[in-house]
């Protein structure tokens, strides 16, 4: 494994260039995040190197400081061995690097060819010729797409070869690409290894984030892996390595924190999942027939890789998603039809992935956002009884050791830790029968996580039934009582966390069905 | 090289909106100041015949206040739905919807006492505007379509249905064929209060401190403000979006119809096509100004009614109606600027990137 501190060497040993980027012990801290904290990469010249990391490693923060976006608080950005201050975006496609976001940023009534020279051409230009420029700008790399036609009719994957191009045409040097087979269908994603393998090719150089590993296998000459906001492994040769080394670096071997609970006698049923399917929001299959059992007393861990259907999973049992077939079954009742208040009074706690977006309301005050669930219990008539809303965020506030400035101010002010304090704080107040967790701690300093962990174990220890989603896998390894592998929107393995080895864990999270995953086929009644 | 950019402040100034407004004002009557020399004008007297004839005694006052109503109405329609997070930009058609409805009403009660007359003619603006809003609350709600665009082709729908009524249905035979509607009968006009003002006013702030307490103390309207902060946030918490955004949207438009019936009843003798008079757009920057804020809305209305009783004035002194416009202009673009340093400050940058040497 390469050392991580790699120590400045300013040529490439075969080409003698200096490399296309370098970054240098990069830190940048959020409110309550440490998102980077010293991370290196170096990208040679020419070549397709990832950057692989889990959700939350730090890949996002890192290529934004790379492009422009953030400013990191400390360390340095070269490119092509000249150090440079980034201020924004602008400047860094000054320097030659361009970055493709996750969320496109295009103009959907414009056409291809008014995007791509959108805010880029010197002078009003004839129609006609901008849009044969882009198109032979287009056919030079490989990039099918049709010049003419407005952006509002395009595919995902024809909206991204637009952005590709966007940055081309501004001649970026350095191509980011943030995530970009996320939106894409499996065909789509090896066409634009093509195309990247025909930019690098042509003398440019492209970073490309992922944490999909058959991918970085595929098509990337050199990988780098952060984790925890560090870079584990600096520039390793795909060649050299394979997707098993790639996985046990993501997921690191790093020693426990939280010490694992001790293991309690579990009770019964009380979620029961039985052969759920439903669509994402693309319409493609995300849940494909999923079954799980979770009882009294156990917490079941769901590890995969993110986009496997976890987060539609959540929300179907939270009663946020329509189901397409399929039941989910409360305490020993159907309540696949019912509502997400239901579905609440029945015993549901759900903290969803989303805080900010889903779980809480940003502009509202502590107070309101405190009693979001139960706002019906403080009624006068038409009137919501102010001071018995106050009391009972109070009581909330000081029993989750929520820290908040006045309770009538917007939460907006609030640090992440805290403000999934009282997310959970809520969800769990009443002592819900059954939780649903997704991503409960993900972003979190350590103490907030502690702190979000050690709550899911009382729940867990006052008989709840919690079904724990996370990224994390060391979280998982130490709080599930078992733990099941999706992928594909199904359950493909179970492990004991006690004994499961993490490199087949892995196997399993990316597809390979080997022999660790002989108990997929029934476990969702088993147990 | 450097330029200046907006930066978002960590905290919003305090006080910062009626702050802003009085910094908004003072800029204003200053650039006003070199427009009323330039076009040979003495501004202080122009600007002292403003202030009298808006708020200087008691007449004046009264004056503004009966332009206030129009306003403040209008302003709380569109605050509704922009607490929500939508549009209405159809207030100026509502108005003339719920006209249309309380001049209908007076037609056939022409003979019925005066307190009955006039609470049935209300409660028909408040069901027209209602009906004018209903399309595209549905629309909206159901399939989402863009309420912004529906709301404002509907106001030339209301404002050529008006005209269609006054030219044909509803002409007075006694109007030596001049394209206008029969007088209101008295029985129709509102009270008067004090000197010119009537008793609109009383009921448009009934109105507006109404939906003051519902917007910041039942529990409807808390599930307004969690809708109006996050869709996906309220479907978590229970509340029905497509119910909320359809009776938002439908108790919008009653509000401007509302506001027409108090136009008609206690400012106009007749229906006319005139009637609505801006007040439905203007609305749209009361509201704005006021941050969708009931509270909020009847000051703004009161300074906006005052800014136009006064600039209106004026013109009895020679000063073209276009520099009184622009005037009034003027001092709302300065409220509107102040607002938003209030909420951002300036910071200068670096036009190009820093490189460092070495």
């Amino acid at each position: 494994m390469t050392d991580p501190h790699i120590p400045t060497s300013p040529v490439d040993a075969t080409t003698g260039n200096p490399p296309a980027v370098e970054m240098l012990d990069v830190w940048k801290r959020f409110p309550g995040v440490v998102a980077n904290a010293g991370a290196n990469l170096r990208v040679r010249r020419g070549s397709v190197h990832a950057v692989l990391g889990e959700n939350g490693a730090g890949k996002s923060t890192l290529m934004n400081v790379l492009s422009g976006v953030y400013r990191a608080d400390e360390g340095e950005v070269r490119i092509d061995g000249t150090p440079y201050h980034f201020r924004t975006p602008a400047d860094a496609l000054d320097a030659g690097v361009g970055m493709v976001h996750q969320e496109f940023r295009l103009v959907p009534s414009f056409t291809v060819a008014e995007n791509v020279a959108l805010g880029a051409c010197d002078r009003i230009v004839r129609r006609s010729a901008v849009e044969s420029a882009v198109g032979a700008l287009a056919d030079r790399f490989g990039l099918a797409t049709e010049p003419d036609r407005p952006v509002w009719q395009l595919s995902m994957g024809e909206r991204q070869r637009v952005e590709i191009l966007k940055a081309l045409w501004r001649d970026a040097r350095i191509l980011v690409l943030d995530e970009p087979t996320a939106v894409l269908t499996p065909g789509e994603a090896d066409e634009l290894g093509a195309v990247l393998r025909h930019m690098a090719d042509d003398g440019r150089t492209v970073v490309f984030i992922s944490h999909k590993l058959h991918e970085v296998t595929g098509f990337c000459d050199e990988a780098t892996v952060l984790r925890g906001g560090r870079t584990v492994a600096a520039s390793l040769f795909v060649a050299d390595t394979d997707a098993t080394e790639l996985a046990s670096l993501m997921v690191g071997a790093s020693p426990v924190v939280t010490e694992r609970p001790p293991a309690r006698e579990v009770g019964e049923v009380l979620l029961e999942v039985q052969d759920l399917r439903c669509p994402d929001d693309r319409g493609l299959a995300a849940l494909d027939g999923l079954n799980l059992t979770v009882r009294s007393g156990e917490i079941v861990g769901i590890a995969g890789v993110a986009g496997n259907g976890q987060r539609e999973m959540a929300q179907t049992i939270a009663g946020l998603r329509p189901v397409e077939s399929g039941s989910v079954q409360l305490c020993g009742e159907d309540r696949t039809d019912a509502t997400p208040r239901q579905r609440f009074a029945d015993g549901l706690g759900y903290i969803p992935e989303d805080r900010l977006g889903v779980g809480l309301a940003p502009r509202l005050s502590v107070t309101d956002n405190a009693v979001l669930r139960t706002y019906g219990r403080h009624r006068r008539g038409p009137f919501l009884d102010a001071a018995g809303a106050t009391d009972y965020c109070h009581d909330l506030v000081d029993r989750f050791g929520v820290r908040t400035g006045p309770l009538e101010e917007p939460i907006a002010g609030l640090s992440g830790g805290n403000l999934q304090r009282l997310l959970v704080g809520r969800e769990l107040v009443d002592g819900p029968r059954v939780v649903v967790a997704a991503q409960p701690t993900r972003g979190l300093d350590v103490q907030g996580v502690k702190a979000i962990q050690d709550l899911l174990v009382s729940e867990r220890e006052a008989g709840a039934a919690v079904l724990l989603v996370s990224e994390d896998l060391d979280e998982l390894l130490t709080l599930a009582d078992r733990l099941l592998v999706m992928h594909a929107g199904r359950i493909v393995a179970e492990f004991d966390p006690t004994t499961a080895e993490r490199y087949v864990i892995g196997e399993a999270m990316i597809g390979h069905s080997s022999s660790a995953s002989l108990a997929s086929s029934d476990q969702g009644s088993s147990r | 090289m450097s330029r200046p950019v907006l930066v978002r402040r960590e905290q919003v100034l305090r006080g910062g909106q009626p702050l802003a407004f009085g910094i908004g004002l003072c800029v204003a009557l200053l650039v006003g100041l070199v427009l009323l020399v330039g076009s040979g004008h003495d501004p202080l007297r122009v600007y002292g015949r403003m202030f009298e004839a808006s708020l200087g005694d008691p007449r004046a006052w009264s004056v503004t206040l009966n332009r206030a109503v129009p306003l403040g109405l209008a302003g709380l329609a569109v605050a509704v739905a922009g607490s929500m997070g939508l549009w209405n930009i159809g207030a100026e058609g509502q108005i003339m919807a719920g006209a249309i409805g309380a001049a209908w009403i007076a037609r056939i009660g022409g003979e019925w006492p005066s307190p009955v007359l006039i609470t049935a003619m209300l409660a028909a603006a408040i069901l027209g505007g209602g009906l004018l809003a209903l399309g595209p609350a549905v629309a909206r709600a159901r399939i989402g379509v863009n309420e912004i665009i529906t709301t404002l082709m509907l106001n030339e729908v209301a404002i050529r249905l008006v005209q269609w009524l006054v030219h044909g249905r509803w002409k007075d035979p006694g109007s030596n064929n001049f394209p206008l509607a029969p007088m209101l009968p008295d029985n129709a006009r509102l009270p008067g209060l004090f000197e010119r003002a009537h008793f609109g006013v009383v009921l448009a702030g009934v109105v507006i401190a109404l939906f003051g307490v519902a917007a910041s103390r039942t529990a409807w309207g808390y599930e307004l403000r969690v809708a109006g902060s996050s869709g996906a946030t309220a479907r978590y918490a229970g509340i029905s979006l497509e119910r909320k955004v359809m009776t938002v949207l439908i108790l919008s438009g009653g509000v401007a119809g509302f506001a027409g019936g108090i136009e008609l009843s206690g400012a106009a003798d007749r229906i006319t096509e005139g009637l609505s008079n801006g007040f439905g757009f203007a609305g749209i920057i009361v509201a704005a100004l006021a941050l969708m804020r009931p509270s909020g809305v009847a000051a703004v209305a009161l300074l906006f009614g005052a800014v136009q009783i006064g600039g209106q004035s004026i013109q009895t002194m020679g000063v073209s109606s276009s520099v009184s416009t622009i005037l009034q202009a003027l001092i709302l673009f300065g409220a509107i600027a102040a607002g938003v340093l209030s909420r951002y400050r300036v910071e200068m940058v670096a036009g190009e990137a820093t490189e460092v040497t070495g």
